[in-house]
């Protein structure tokens, strides 16, 4: 008798559950993965315990933020602005990367800090591709360069079309220590790209020893 | 607005050629009162103002595209470093660390191709950042930033090619079951 090192069967299975693996892959693959948006319910001031605001802190650059509850934890280079006078933005090569408006307010200082980073790149999803998911009272941690790590916590997230874009409510100067996170977002068309930008609102509560 | 894929490519590629059309050598250096981005020549440094102890990030898309790309920051006490092809038309990026110990000044960073040019940008370091030359009243950014190009949203290729492997795997499964039946072996 002739010796068979497989039965039948045990191929059988082996195909079938090859052929299943196969065509969920294959079905996964083809679907788009556009980044989270934030609801309605996150652009509202309100409806979470708001954490008071803390002193402001002095002057010192950034050099890392991290948002634990979308894991995020990415360096942060300096940014300028364009000659058209928008924020410029890191290589989009380098997709664990953010930035920081070196020209403004460091975060923890008194006044609008501003932390901008990629949602994706040409190979996929980047450092702020969850922004949008980020809710109302989530933590945002900001390491300086002096040893201490400024402690945000978030306000409101909102969305902005970028053809109506608030500049004053995202960047005009703050009585107290604040910072905006944005990327991009809005919604996707194939002729002119992402329509807008998420922008995260948010407030210093308090601060720690890295 | 952010900008669609092609529109990018695009604009990078139009980037590139004037960067190279830029005299690699004579050309006129900008200080610190050139803003944050100032560079010579054809390479750029992020941030081009930096703190001792800072990152930098040095781009340049003046090299041809089967060149070894190194840079030189001997100057300001980081050494020598690499720079590698990106995915970005041509570009290539290193990075290097200002050391800790680094004095006020400005310092000359050196970008070489293997194929000959050489290239050099000021890179302007301060004690505290940029603190000091802050202006008195900030300028504020204007409008949207552009930090997306869709490339999240496109099929996945990693799945997909996971999904044809599998597919293959079972045609095999299949092959070989149909095999077996034609030799009488039975199911």
């Amino acid at each position: 008798m002739r010796v068979r090192p497989f039965s039948n069967v045990s191929i059988a299975a082996a195909t079938l559950v090859a052929l299943l693996c196969g065509a969920w892959l294959l079905h996964r693959g083809a679907q788009t993965h556009a980044p989270p948006q934030p609801s309605a319910a996150q652009a509202r001031a309100g409806g979470h315990v708001d954490r008071p605001a803390a002193d402001a802190l002095p002057h010192s650059p950034p050099d890392r933020v991290r948002i634990p509850s979308i894991r995020v934890d990415a360096p942060l280079m300096g940014l300028g602005l364009s000659p058209q006078g928008s924020l410029d933005v890191p290589p989009a090569a380098r997709k664990n990367l953010a930035g920081w408006y070196e020209a403004g307010t460091a975060p923890g200082e008194k006044g609008t800090a501003i932390v901008a980073g990629h949602v994706d790149n040409a190979e996929g999803p980047a450092v702020f591709y969850r922004l949008g998911a980020l809710k109302k009272g989530s933590t945002i941690e900001v390491g300086r360069r002096d040893g201490s790590v400024a402690l945000f916590s978030v306000d409101t997230v909102e969305v902005y079309d970028a053809r109506d874009f608030p500049d004053e409510r995202v960047y005009g100067a703050a009585g107290r220590p604040e910072l905006r996170v944005i990327t991009c977002g809005g919604g996707y068309a194939a002729g002119t790209g992402y329509q807008g930008n998420v922008v995260v609102f948010a407030h210093l509560t308090g601060s720690r020893r890295a | 607005m952010c900008t669609a894929r092609l529109l990018t490519g695009t604009a990078l590629a139009v980037a590139s050629a004037a960067l190279c059309a830029a005299p690699a050598y004579g050309a006129p250096t900008y200080g610190a009162e050139a803003g944050p981005k100032a560079g010579t020549g054809s390479i750029e440094l992020y941030p081009s103002t930096v703190a001792p102890g800072a990152e930098v990030t040095v781009n340049t898309a003046s090299c041809e595209a089967d060149d070894a790309v190194s840079g030189d920051a001997g100057a300001v006490g980081a050494g020598g470093f690499t720079l590698i092809p990106s995915a970005h038309e041509g570009d290539a990026v290193g990075h290097f660390e200002v050391p800790p110990s680094a004095q006020p000044g400005t310092y000359e960073i050196v970008v070489r191709c293997s194929s000959g040019t050489r290239m050099t940008g000021d890179l302007v370091v301060t004690l505290t950042s940029t603190q000091e030359s802050r202006p008195q009243t900030q300028v504020h950014p204007r409008g949207s930033v552009k930090t997306g190009v869709g490339g999240a949203l496109g099929p996945d290729p990693v799945q997909t090619a996971a999904g044809v492997a599998a597919l293959a795997v079972a045609a095999a499964g299949g092959t070989w079951l149909l095999h077996r039946r034609a030799r009488g072996d039975g199911i």
